[in-house]
């Protein structure tokens, strides 16, 4: 490879594979990718029932399922030193020049990044959703965002709104947030071999159903475009609390035939149930990217979503119709994207998508974050210390403490276990053609 | 595709897009900042300016209510070191009760006979249950001491004030149809629970009665008197605090100048220091808005 220098990468998170959802997926096509491209990656995160220990994924992707036990929504509980010793001993066992961590809710990526500044690593963070400024919990978690944030090297937002959240929560400077949207494995999302007829318009819904996915906006929604246009029918995938709203709707408007539940949808099932549709839709009211939309656009389908967040920069205008979270404004979108499906075809769209979106180029541009982080100038506590103290008043003074609290305990550790007494792993290469080819790049 | 149709127009660096799509977009590394950065955020877009007389003038009704609850331990206290007869006590229940129905009903604009029906043949139950149930209050809590029957009564009383929805009433009723909230349920309970306490210290039936009748009128029932005042007239209202507050002070002079003090202090703190200190820290309110936000939906969600 024609690479100037191999990063040598450690992927903290609490969410990872076998837990599903788009933090997961980014975390393991862009490490897969990052493989590709010559980059040792392993990926830290807690253990998962009885998967503790490590593990080989596709690819010779190193897994450390570290025996920490979540406690709530996989979130491991905080302890803010417990990990310093086998966070310490990952490192230097892997040789590892860069921490890269992913979410902001994960308190095992805050607890990382934090000891992996103590011991004079570069840091890169990824934050994948957005946050308010109203509510207790916000502040609360902006506040530590703010901690984990003031001594970044890097940090990168999955679109430009996210950035913008980012930079107004954690008070980085702008130029030091990179957006590098998330991809979709266009491969694994193709459109049918013959196009679906359109005289019976299927639309389909894959999302929790759960208030912030706009749950209670479908329940308003749907009998009004199934009384509108008759010959429209519903798919409607996934669980959750408003489940049973939904439910009820269904009863109270005689829907049964033209609106069917289908409970929770596996990932490698998604794709089955898009394919039988003409419209995704979704329903959002908060969303940083929106994984989902690009995984309908890839199988050819027309989307129709909610104007939040993120989502109008995800897809160009003509393969989208956005609407305000209005259930009248919805219907009316509806009724656009049925008028424009004649002129879709899923075919065109899925080869548009495959230009659109990629992981390796995900991963080329999460390659030169990774230069511009090894380029920072290297400081010592002293310094790094006055930019804790200038996060607030009090928080300031707090943050400084269990800084220089981690540093004693980090040359405690290794005055205990010196750093040259850890083995080092030797680097298993393996042979190319071990490889199994799970990510098809587009030519 | 878009992005090529831009690369072949003449200037060589085609403008930047706020989009995610595309890859990398030419001639702009990923950590490109535009003009457009942050055009998106709203600041301080819901926030009322407020008037600090306006301020004090809404504070009145804290105090209002912090007077209502001394007239209460007053009472009890009179009660308890026997300045106040059982038959005394009988005429002040009356007389209150009386006094709260015609409030009622003047302060209503359409008189419903139905509705008074309603409410007298409810009354009259609950006064009947209460005068069954006298016997049990007065030896429900006799075995704990005196002590903490008092330690526990006003722990539950400033928990009362802490939790007390002060914007409201605090029962249903079709003058206040509101869903009261937990805290004031609480709230109510820990008033009625701290009446049964001071019962048990109480010598005869009657007494238990009384005082019992008296607290239950006021804890339940003053918040619903007042919030129909204040919804007649807030001049009306007005005048009814500050003859309360005036009255309370009165009465707490006469009896203790450390409490009169206190109660003075504790009046000038609710409705001078703390409305001053709102409006102070206002100046440093400072409300993002912007696209990240959630979506508020704009229509009721029916559970």
């Amino acid at each position: 490879m024609g690479h100037h220098q191999n990063h040598r990468i450690l992927m903290v998170s609490d969410f990872f594979y076998p837990n599903f959802g788009g933090v997961e997926n980014h975390i393991y096509y862009l490490s897969q990718c990052l493989l590709k491209l010559g980059h040792k990656v392993v990926v830290v995160t807690h253990a998962y029932g009885n998967r503790s220990g490590i593990r080989y994924m596709t690819g010779g992707l190193k897994v450390y399922y570290v025996p920490w036990r979540p406690f709530y929504m996989q979130n491991t509980l905080p302890t803010i030193y417990g990990l310093l010793p086998i966070i310490r001993t990952i490192l230097i066992r892997e040789k590892i020049t860069i921490v890269h961590g992913h979410q902001a809710f994960s308190t095992f990526c805050h607890e990382a990044l934090m000891h992996g500044r103590t011991m004079g690593y570069k840091v890169v963070f990824t934050d994948h959703s957005l946050y308010g400024f109203a509510d207790i919990g916000s502040i609360h978690m902006n506040k530590v965002l703010q901690f984990t944030l003031a001594d970044l090297s890097q940090a990168i937002c999955v679109s430009h709104t996210s950035k913008e959240n980012t930079v107004l929560r954690s008070g980085l400077p702008p130029e030091k947030v990179f957006v590098i949207p998330n991809a979709v494995d266009t491969a694994m999302f193709k459109p049918a071999d013959q196009c679906p007829s359109i005289e019976e318009i299927v639309i389909v819904v894959i999302s929790r159903l759960v208030y912030r996915k706009g749950a209670d906006l479908l329940v308003e929604v749907i009998p009004e475009v199934c009384r509108l246009h008759p010959n429209v029918r519903f798919i409607i995938g996934g669980d959750g609390a408003k489940r049973v709203r939904l439910e009820e709707m269904r009863e109270k408007h005689s829907l049964q035939d033209r609106v069917e539940m289908l409970g929770a949808v596996q990932h490698d099932q998604v794709r089955s149930v898009l394919i039988s549709g003409h419209i995704f839709l979704n329903s959002s009211l908060t969303e940083a990217f929106c994984i989902a939309i690009l995984e309908a656009a890839s199988c050819g389908l027309l989307t129709v979503s909610t104007r939040v967040g993120g989502v109008p920069e995800v897809l160009p205008e003509d393969m989208i119709v956005l609407a305000e979270p209005d259930p009248s404004a919805m219907v009316q979108a509806v009724g656009k994207a049925i008028s424009m499906l004649p002129e879709i075809d899923p075919q065109v769209m899925h080869k548009r998508m495959r230009e659109l979106y990629n992981w390796h180029d995900v991963a080329k541009r999460t390659e030169i974050v990774y230069d511009h982080a090894l380029k920072c100038s290297n400081q010592n506590l002293l310094e790094r210390l006055s930019r804790y103290l200038s996060c607030g008043s009090w928080a300031g003074k707090l943050f400084c403490l269990v800084m220089i609290v981690g540093f004693l305990l980090w040359r405690l550790l290794e005055l205990w276990q010196p750093a040259d007494e850890i083995e080092e792993v030797p680097d298993v290469i393996l042979p190319d053609n071990h490889h199994e080819e799970m990510l098809h790049q587009s030519q | 595709m878009d992005l090529r149709s831009c690369d072949k127009s003449s200037p060589p660096r085609p403008r930047w897009r706020k989009v995610a799509y595309g890859g990398m977009q030419t001639g702009y590394g990923d950590n490109y900042t535009d003009e457009s950065f942050l055009e998106g955020m709203v600041t301080n877009a819901s926030v009322v300016k407020r008037d600090m007389i306006k301020v004090m003038l809404d504070s009145i009704s804290i105090s209002e209510y912090l007077c209502i609850v001394a007239l209460v331990v007053l009472v009890w206290t009179l009660t308890l070191t026997s300045t106040l007869d059982e038959n005394s006590l009988l005429f002040l229940d009356a007389s209150l009760l009386v006094s709260g129905f015609l409030i009622l009903i003047f302060t209503q604009e359409s008189l419903c006979f139905n509705l008074l029906l309603h409410y007298f043949l409810n009354i009259s139950f609950f006064i009947t249950g209460l005068y069954v149930l006298a016997p049990i209050y007065q030896t429900l809590t006799r075995s704990i001491s005196s002590d903490s029957i008092w330690a526990v009564t006003v722990s539950l009383l400033l928990l009362h004030l802490f939790l007390h929805d002060y914007s409201g009433s605090t029962v249903i009723t079709p003058v206040a149809p509101k869903n009261p909230a937990l805290s004031s349920c609480i709230s109510v309970n820990a008033s009625v629970v701290a009446s049964v306490f001071i019962a048990s210290r109480l010598p005869s039936r009657l007494h238990v009665f009384a005082i019992m009748l008296f607290s239950l009128l006021v804890f339940l029932f003053a918040p619903l008197v007042t919030y129909c005042i204040k919804k007649y007239s807030f001049r009306l209202h007005l005048c009814v605090s500050i003859l309360l507050i005036a009255l309370t002070l009165s009465f707490v002079y006469t009896l203790d100048r450390l409490l009169f003090v206190v109660l003075l202090s504790l009046l000038v703190f609710v409705n001078v220091v703390c409305p001053y200190w709102l409006i102070r820290l206002h100046e440093y309110k400072f409300e993002i808005n912007g696209p990240w936000d959630e979506a508020k939906l704009c229509f009721d969600i029916t559970d």
